[in-house]
């Protein structure tokens, strides 16, 4: 039963109170409401005996829909007949040679696989030191970002956006420095934490590759030497008191350039 | 990236659903043999735009395509089947809103539900097909593809409110349509 107030909305708007009510009743079907509206649309509906029909009739409909009208199988040719108009497309597209882009979804399958594959353990292996301690950290945080549908926290190419960001998230901002010019150009940032510790990772792109920058403070110096783990390049060195840590699966020789122009970019 | 690659991905992303694309294609044309031709199409739309994927829902995102193919095909090729924008305005807003509709029926579990769940096949697939495209759609991607509102809105690019009227509407439409065939 309404109430004389809604009855009143309702007159003054057709659209209104009693609409909404009816909405709410089919969402609270589908599954979209958070708890709190769910419990008030349970409550309603005890209480009103028309909006408990609506949701007796919309269950049936959909039960009806789901056993009735099962979803039609396509025919067998289907999948061959766009096999084969795909084919004379990717010859054109590989005649276009198109710019590569990030393959954000390739690499995170990838690197399920691989975490999969690794199953914890043997991942960590590499914890003989603080320093490889560290490095498998570092890893994560690039890997973790990866497979995240962003890899970022702040999207920005203006070092004047990105590095403010971090203040108030962390107890210091980084030195963030603009190579765009060198064709690194700076994707944005995040927080990545190292052992306990919350720390800045700046995101810079090469090609359709993505470096992440962690810096971290107060930590004990690092060589200034690249290597490989699990087929990403890391590279570390420290400056000023901060250890940076460069991790990607771009190859050494490019990693290296941007750990060069990092460190000599003038601030 | 490489043909090869690319041809990787679009295994990947699209390949899948090509079941719930051409069900799609189904409803909003209504004919196998457009479906195959919309699907196909769509296909290859999917595959030249697919380095601009950015991640996501792939499914959302292949229904996207294939739901414009769909319009753009039945554009080409059967202009009069499509509703005019102002034909829906006007079913958007018609005469009985959502709570007169709902009205009338008896309530409580009841021979009401009973007799919806027990609906004729052949009427329930004419009562959809019956539908303005654009309540269509929301109830397909809705009840029979399993999207939420935030990806039905996406694929619709209408906001979710939107989709939350067309879907109730659509409803209410199936609904009236069993009863009154009963």
């Amino acid at each position: 039963m309404t109430t004389g107030a809604t009855q009143a909305t309702t007159q003054a708007t057709p659209h209104g109170e009693d609409d909404r009510a009816i909405l709410l009743v089919h969402a609270y079907v589908d599954g979209e409401l958070d708890p709190a509206n769910a419990i008030a649309v349970e409550q309603r509906m005890a209480a009103e005996p028309k909006l408990a029909a609506e949701r007796a009739r919309v269950e049936a409909l959909r039960h009806a829909l789901r056993e009735r009208l099962p979803q039609e199988v396509p025919p067998s040719g289907l999948e061959l007949r766009v096999r084969r108009a795909i084919g004379p497309a990717m010859e054109l597209s590989v005649a276009r040679a198109q710019p590569p882009r990030p393959t954000w979804l390739a690499l995170a399958a990838a690197v399920m696989i691989a975490i999969f594959a690794s199953s914890g353990g043997t991942w960590y292996a590499l914890q003989s030191s603080a320093n490889d301690g560290t490095a498998a950290a570092v890893i994560d945080g690039h890997l973790r970002a990866l497979m995240a549908p962003q890899p970022i926290d702040v999207k920005s190419s203006d070092r004047h956006t990105v590095k403010p960001w971090f203040n108030g998230r962390i107890p210091q901002a980084p030195r963030v420095v603009d190579l765009a010019q060198d064709g690194f150009p700076l994707i944005g940032g995040r927080v990545d934490v190292v052992g306990r510790t919350p720390v800045p990772a700046l995101v810079y792109g090469r090609h359709q590759h993505l470096i992440s920058l962690t810096a971290i403070p107060d930590a004990p110096a690092a060589l200034a030497k690249s290597r490989s783990v699990r087929g990403y390049n890391l590279i570390a060195w420290t400056a000023d008191g901060v250890t940076y840590w460069a991790v990607s699966d771009l190859n050494t020789s490019e990693l290296e350039t941007f750990a060069r122009l990092f460190r000599d970019a003038p601030l | 990236m490489s043909g090869e690659a690319t041809r990787a991905r679009f295994e990947r992303i699209v390949q899948p659903y090509l079941g719930d694309a051409y069900a799609l294609a189904r409803w909003i044309t209504g004919d196998r043999a457009d479906s195959e031709d919309v699907v196909q199409e769509a296909c290859l739309r999917a595959f030249r735009a697919i380095d601009g994927y950015a991640g996501g829902n792939a499914r959302a995102w292949v229904l996207t395509i294939v739901r414009n193919t769909a319009y753009s095909w039945l554009a080409r090729n059967r202009t009069a089947v499509v509703t005019a924008v102002d034909d829906l305005a006007a079913a958007e807003h018609a005469n009985a809103n959502l709570a007169e509709a709902s009205a009338g029926g008896a309530y409580g579990a009841n021979p009401e539900s009973e007799l919806i769940a027990m609906a004729d096949a052949a009427r329930l697939e004419a009562a959809i097909a019956a539908l303005p495209p654009q309540f269509r759609d929301t109830l397909v991607l809705r009840d029979f593809q399993g999207l939420d509102y935030r990806e039905i809105a996406a694929v619709t690019e209408v906001p979710v409110g939107t989709v939350m009227s067309r879907l109730a509407r659509a409803r209410q439409r199936l609904i009236r349509a069993i009863e009154a065939g009963e």
